[in-house]
């Protein structure tokens, strides 16, 4: 996250172009990375120890981000659980030539979430959603690592341009498509797609982060 | 600057966020199959996301742990892919899980195995009469849901405690729901089923769950329509014609 490996504002996005770097940890990057993915090497061999280490490193992120998207707490378990079994199912297609052990299964997360409220609204979860949602949840805030992963995230969100930043918040943790933020947002669908991209991009500078 | 949809790269951010829609999607990843950079950009800003993901987490409920692992003992892994590595990863969108059918048709059976054994008494709900019907009926109704080429396999937590499973079959629009270890209700109340969707609020029967071991079920209930969800509450043993209490479980019925 030096200064010279971020992009000018607003010149953002040129080719990607962006060399190799061993980044300074983040989920993708930091102590427990190489570590998660030697687990999913386990995992994918069938290891029932490895997967509980597994779901214990990761379970947590993968129902907040759930939660975020789909807001509904039962439905979000209901959603946490096919990703975490999903991780369980296809740990064998994970591959550390495609990035961090911890972004695939963000990924996994973030899709199927994406996808639960991208289905048409059930009419009748609607219904029953009023009734369900009394289910409180602890946040991670007392765990130190978590804590300066979010301060460094809400530092590294502030860095980015009030469009970048809503473009990339309302797309990331709210599941909405791009013409849906455009809409949310009033401006044009070429717009948010280049701060879309601009943003993550500078994101990922700021973070420090390494595919 | 580029405007418009003219440049397949100003996708990159969207498509890393899951924010680009078919067909944009497809466009996408066609052009990604041809890109080197492209990949190693998407790389990156995935690797950005899930920071951001990690910003978000939350203290799941320990229930959900026990359920999760008991589930992936019980789920066939997939093998690794050995055809052409795909471009980046694009985990398959799949609503169905080929890999479970076989599997939990063994997992039912045994199952119904246990619960026959260990209750002596089976009570099936068949339709929202929930008359009783004969064992031979009830018998042919679960092997026709298991068999069926659709049939899918869910299992959730109980808020109060245990596990439902469903098997269910939207060609058959019929399921099969069991449950383990449930809370033991007090005297004078019941666990009931309902079917919710935009065909209305249905009950699909009361669960016996009397105290026979730690299954109950299998219940068959038949008449799924559209958009239904299966939902659990606690009511009066008489029954409620509406559900009266928040639900202790729910499932989507894709």
């Amino acid at each position: 996250m030096t200064e010279g490996q971020r992009r000018s504002p607003g010149g953002s996005s040129g080719r990607p172009d962006r060399s190799a770097k061993a980044g300074g940890g983040h989920a993708g990057s930091g102590p427990g990375a190489d570590q998660l993915g030697a687990l999913l090497g386990r995992v994918a061999r069938g290891d029932q120890d490895a997967y509980a280490a597994v779901y214990d490193r990761t379970a947590g992120q993968v129902l907040g981000l759930v939660l975020s998207i789909v807001r509904d707490p039962a439905q979000s378990e209901e959603v946490a659980q096919e990703v975490l079994l999903d991780v369980w199912r296809s740990a064998s297609r994970f591959d550390a030539e495609l990035g961090s052990a911890a972004a695939w299964v963000m990924t996994l997360a973030h899709r199927r979430a994406v996808d639960r409220v991208r289905s048409e609204q059930k009419a009748a979860e609607r219904e029953m959603r009023v009734a369900s949602s009394a289910v409180a949840y602890d946040e991670v805030a007392e765990a130190v690592e978590a804590r300066l992963d979010r301060e460094r995230v809400r530092r590294c969100l502030g860095s980015l341009t009030e469009l970048q930043r809503e473009s990339v918040t309302l797309a990331y943790y709210g599941g909405y498509t791009y013409r849906e933020v455009a809409g949310l947002l009033g401006v044009a669908i070429g717009t948010v797609k280049t701060r879309m991209r601009d943003g993550l991009i500078r994101l990922r500078d700021c973070l420090g982060v390494d595919p | 600057m580029r405007l418009g949809g003219s440049d397949p790269h100003t996708l990159a951010g969207a498509y890393a966020m899951d924010a680009a829609p078919e067909p944009d999607r497809s466009r996408f990843e066609r052009h990604l199959a041809r890109c080197e950079s492209c990949r190693q950009e998407v790389r990156g800003l995935r690797e950005a996301t899930a920071a951001l993901a990690g910003a978000t987490a939350v203290r799941p409920p320990a229930a959900l742990r026990d359920v999760v692992l008991h589930a992936a003992g019980q789920t066939r892994q997939l093998p690794p892919a050995v055809a052409a590595a795909p471009a980046a990863w694009a985990p398959a969108r799949h609503r169905r899980r080929p890999g479970w059918r076989p599997r939990l048709a063994i997992v039912l059976a045994g199952a119904l195995a246990a619960v026959a054994v260990a209750a002596g008494v089976v009570v099936v709900t068949f339709g929202v009469q929930g008359r009783l019907g004969q064992a031979q009926h009830r018998d042919h109704m679960v092997a026709t849901v298991l068999s069926a080429s659709d049939a899918t396999m869910m299992s959730r937590p109980v808020s109060t405690g245990g596990t439902a499973t469903v098997v269910m079959s939207h060609r058959e629009r019929a399921l099969v729901f069991t449950a383990a270890d449930l809370r033991v209700l007090p005297t004078g109340e019941s666990y009931e089923l309902w079917l919710i969707g935009p065909a209305g609020t249905r009950s699909a029967g009361m669960v016996d769950g009397s105290g026979h071991g730690r299954m109950v079920g299998p219940m068959v209930v038949s008449g799924l329509a559209a958009g239904d969800s299966v939902g659990m509450t606690v009511e009066p043993a008489s029954g409620s014609p509406r559900p009266t209490s928040p639900p202790v479980m729910l499932i989507g019925l894709r």
